[in-house]
């Protein structure tokens, strides 16, 4: 691939490198977005509260506060044509006592200045006789609308997808390593990754919570980036009903806070924590921020309690120490662009990032990049079919076009064969994609039965043995060899 | 896509199904589909190559294969009916079937009357909230047992098992007979949670360490499950400062329980207890849908397959009487309650129409001579011990229910020190 020349190539297929990518696939350009990861989304844009925010958090002024509710509207446009899972279930941010009354009337100020339609404060009662689980201590609660609820997962992928379907090629397990620069420095020449060198025009940084490492790359030392853990639960189903919106304590100097919210497939999504970490890539899960968790979601919603739990997750987020996000083209080296340190609500704001930074490409490289329309470009894609939640004459359709749509490999989430085989065609190679794609493995057992069945598929499918299916990529093989290896080759293989 | 109408359908070909089955073609159901997800019909004790099975039915030891085969062959002889590789995905109130295959898509199965028995799942690393990272090399054990003894893959080289379930200690031994390496069993509770044979022939004949009172409070590793970091735990299940260690390993089998399944059972609305897990039933097997029956670990997680089996002929026979309108009507309702060392227990009422045998297990193990009874002086029996990896059963003379006063409304089944 050293010989092979793109006009862009955006490092990063996140949320945000997702977004641009399918963004820039409308004009008639040769588009590379690699990842280091083997599955997408895999840094925050997997691991967040899968919100789509109404936009009242962030001051007027901000980038924060330009993007977010204009990403908020654009979700809703593009949620059908990219068949993106979004639920309308609007937001609390809920205030028990008269300082966080306050504390309301100001974000309620602050939303009503982003744009933000429909926001109002209620009383405690009022709250609880639509939302009957929350904590009676509740007094006041801001009700925002046009707060979604998003199957995050599904979201990264359909952008993905639908720019691959327009030309746009993606590079997973591809880790940038520097860039190769023209003579006098003063230009990006290439991208020099862990397969080799991409050559191009321009390189977008969209890596997210290395961000401020990719720039450094290009010489831009402006922000850096404080990884920040936030830690979560999730319910089981049988507790994805006790709330319909979702909901926030009143923000503080940290984030959002520790946040209740069912999610599109009815589990219950508690957290996060905000710990600022060291390390970029440890995304254990800590006894203190569980337990935060937990307690955290109790002061909003009383009975819950991790007895409900089906796993625990944490993800790192992009905090760059501008307090804002960091988005434009350097003025040297010419054609490298920043789209960094895209936190909260950075998901949210992602489509209307593109937009704005395509926009930005146009006015600052017309003399690197051509945006000539992409006449083939199609504005829509579909999601492999949710065989679950499909009405039953559906369900019998599929299963009579397709046998292996009547074939059921996680009884959890009622996953058939015939979706796993379409991930894998779409470019899931680990267990965990399928999990994205799909979610086999996503429901309350685990994949403690499917787990072998979905190996055994991607093995088929992959043309490997089974030993060389990865739960991730890299190193996470999931078998070490044969039984009776052993009398054959000896302890330790 | 026609619909199937059957006297008496099944859902799960396990041991308690297989069964019920059998029961209800005895009990004289013309038509009996018994319908089952996986391939091949044998449920869990396809993979439990093990022996121990059928020492009670059969008189003899076998493994969960031969066992489920004698089960099978007499269904079979029986005239039920089997359907294989079949998802039930849907269950309605009348107890019908929403259900599909490969070879006749979806349709649907109406039925005179049904039994559950679709077993139950083990609980996963999540729902027992350990932090760290999320490596390979976790596995439930049942999920690990799949890998060895049904696909021939060995799920890794250095193990340790989390939690003391009889499926853990079974797997413990047979990593060791394919040369991994088993660094120790790991127990939260004081007391172990499998059978006390499989301690001693799983763990004791080979050496395995077994940590009472102890837990796994970290996983490490990226890719692939690097070490665990386990702590002792005190009397009041508090980590002992200090007793914090490393023990590296590449695999973790997990065998921290049992859940029964009950998504159908929900779907059709029978009634879940909070406590078992299970659809709340009355002597005759049968939920609070009169024509929905359940047996086995569906209901609450038995120690032997025997009584699985035997649970299911019951509640096949009477799914066949209801079927037929033959099932008599409800005498009366007599709650049964837990004593104070009863963890959980099933039926939860009976109708003094039957004889009733109540199962249940213990809190804590009482390792004097106890008495397992039922109070009204309706039942009493001398054991050596009672222990919460095995289960305690209490029997109910119909005559001797039919002679309590009116005014009796509850039976307690306990068992005590004496």
């Amino acid at each position: 691939m050293t010989d092979k020349f793109y006009d862009i190539v955006v490092v990063g297929a996140g949320i945000v490198g997702a977004a641009l990518a399918r963004e820039l696939s409308a004009y008639d350009l040769k588009i590379a977005v690699i990842d280091r990861a083997a599955d997408i989304p895999s840094g925050a844009s997997r691991a967040n509260s899968a919100m789509i925010h109404a936009g009242y958090d962030d001051k007027p002024g901000t980038l924060k506060a330009a993007l977010c509710a204009r990403g908020n509207s654009l979700y809703r446009e593009l949620a059908g044509p990219l068949d993106i899972t979004l639920q309308n279930r609007g937001s609390y941010v809920c205030g028990f006592d008269d300082r966080d009354l306050k504390h309301l009337e100001i974000l309620l100020d602050q939303g009503r200045s982003n744009g933000v339609p429909g926001l109002e404060i209620i009383g405690g009662d009022e709250l609880r006789s639509a939302e009957p689980n929350v904590s009676p201590g509740i007094k006041y609660a801001l009700r925002a609308p046009t707060g979604c609820i998003v199957n995050n997962f599904e979201a990264v992928l359909a952008f993905m997808d639908n720019a691959q379907q327009n030309g746009a090629e993606l590079f997973l397990e591809t880790e940038l390593k520097g860039l190769a620069l023209s003579e006098d420095g003063g230009e990006v020449a290439g991208a020099i990754t862990s397969r080799g060198l991409f050559r191009t025009r321009c390189v977008v940084n969209a890596a997210g919570v290395d961000s401020d490492l990719v720039a450094r790359m290009a010489g831009d030392e402006s922000f850096s980036i404080s990884p920040t853990r936030g830690e979560y639960y999730i319910f089981d189903k049988n507790y994805g009903r006790l709330v319909h919106s979702f909901f926030f304590p009143c923000p503080t100097e940290k984030g959002k806070g520790i946040t209740v919210a069912p999610t599109a497939e009815n589990n219950l999504l508690v957290g996060p924590t905000s710990e600022v970490q060291e390390s970029r890539t440890d995304t254990s899960t800590t006894r203190r921020g569980l337990d935060d968790v937990a307690e955290g979601a109790r002061s909003l919603v009383p009975s819950i309690t991790p007895a409900m739990a089906i796993t625990t997750f944490s993800g790192l987020r992009a905090s760059a120490d501008t307090g804002d996000f960091v988005i434009g083209p350097l003025d040297s080296p010419r054609g490298f662009v920043n789209v960094a340190g895209i936190k909260s609500p950075g998901f949210t704001s992602a489509p209307s990032i593109a937009r704005r930074v395509v926009e930005m490409m146009k006015d600052a490289l017309s003399d690197r990049l051509t945006f000539a329309p992409n006449v083939s470009f199609v504005p829509e894609r579909r999601h492999i079919p949710r065989f679950e939640s499909l009405p039953a004459e559906e369900k019998a359709r599929l299963a009579a076009e397709d046998p292996r749509y009547a074939q059921i490999v996680c009884r959890c989430e009622t996953v058939t064969e015939a979706q796993i085989v379409e991930a894998i065609r779409r470019g899931a190679r680990t267990v965990a994609a399928v999990k994205i794609w799909t979610r086999a493995g996503a429901g309350r057992c685990q994949g403690g039965f499917c787990g072998p069945r979905v190996v055994a598929i991607l093995a088929r499918e992959l043309g490997i043995p089974p030993e060389e299916v990865t739960r991730h990529g890299g190193h996470s093989r999931l078998l070490v060899g044969r039984t009776k290896d052993y009398w054959f080759k000896g302890a330790g293989r | 896509m026609s619909d199937i109408h059957v006297d008496v359908a099944v859902v799960g070909a396990g041991p308690a199904g297989v069964a019920a089955g059998i029961g209800a073609r005895e009990a004289g159901a013309g038509r009996v589909l018994v319908i089952e997800r996986d391939w091949d019909l044998g449920g869990i004790l396809q993979q439990c190559i093990h022996p121990g099975f059928g020492l009670h039915t059969f008189k003899e030891e076998l493994t969960g294969p031969e066992y489920m085969h004698r089960w099978i062959e007499r269904a079979r002889e029986a005239g039920v009916e089997f359907m294989t590789n079949s998802m039930v995905f849907g269950a309605h109130p009348d107890g019908s079937l929403d259900v599909m295959n490969p070879d006749r898509g979806v349709f649907r199965v109406t039925s005179g009357a049904t039994v559950l028995a679709m077993g139950c799942r083990e609980r996963p690393l999540g729902a027992i909230n350990i932090p760290g990272s999320r490596p390979a090399g976790i596995y439930t054990a049942g999920t690990a047992q799949r890998f060895v003894n049904m696909e021939g893959y060995m799920p890794g080289d250095r193990a340790v098992i989390l939690g003391s379930g009889d499926i853990g200690l079974i797997m413990a031994r047979r990593m060791i007979w394919e040369g991994a390496k088993v660094e120790a069993v790991f127990e939260i509770m004081p007391w172990a949670g499998g059978l006390r044979r499989n301690i001693a022939q799983c763990l004791d004949d080979y050496g395995i360490p077994f940590y009472l009172n102890h837990s796994v409070v970290r996983v490490h590793g990226h890719d692939r499950l690097e070490g665990v970091t386990v702590v002792e735990l005190d009397s009041d299940r508090r980590p002992v400062p200090g007793s914090e260690r490393f023990v590296p390993c590449d695999t973790m089998l997990l065998a921290v329980g049992l859940i029964p399944e009950n998504e159908l059972s929900r779907m059709a609305g029978a009634e879940i207890h909070p406590v078992t897990g299970g659809p709340i039933l009355n002597e005759l097997y049968q939920t609070t849908r009169p024509s929905i029956f359940a047996a086995g670990n569906v209901v609450i997680v038995y120690d032997l397959a025997d009584w699985v089996s035997q649970e299911g002929v019951a509640a096949g026979r009477n799914a066949a009487l209801y079927a037929a309108g033959a099932l008599p009507e409800p005498a009366r309702r007599l709650a049964i309650r837990g004593g104070k060392n009863v963890r959980l227990f099933s039926p939860h009422y009976v109708t003094g129409g039957a004889d009733a045998t109540v199962y249940f297990r213990v809190t804590r193990p009482i390792e004097k001579r106890c008495r397992v009874f039922a109070d009204h002086g309706l039942y009493e029996r001398r054991e050596r011990y009672a222990r919460p990896g095995e289960m305690n059963e209490v029997r109910l003379a119909r005559e001797a229910l039919a002679a309590l006063p009116d005014d009796v409304t509850e039976i307690v089944v306990d068992a005590e020190e004496v």
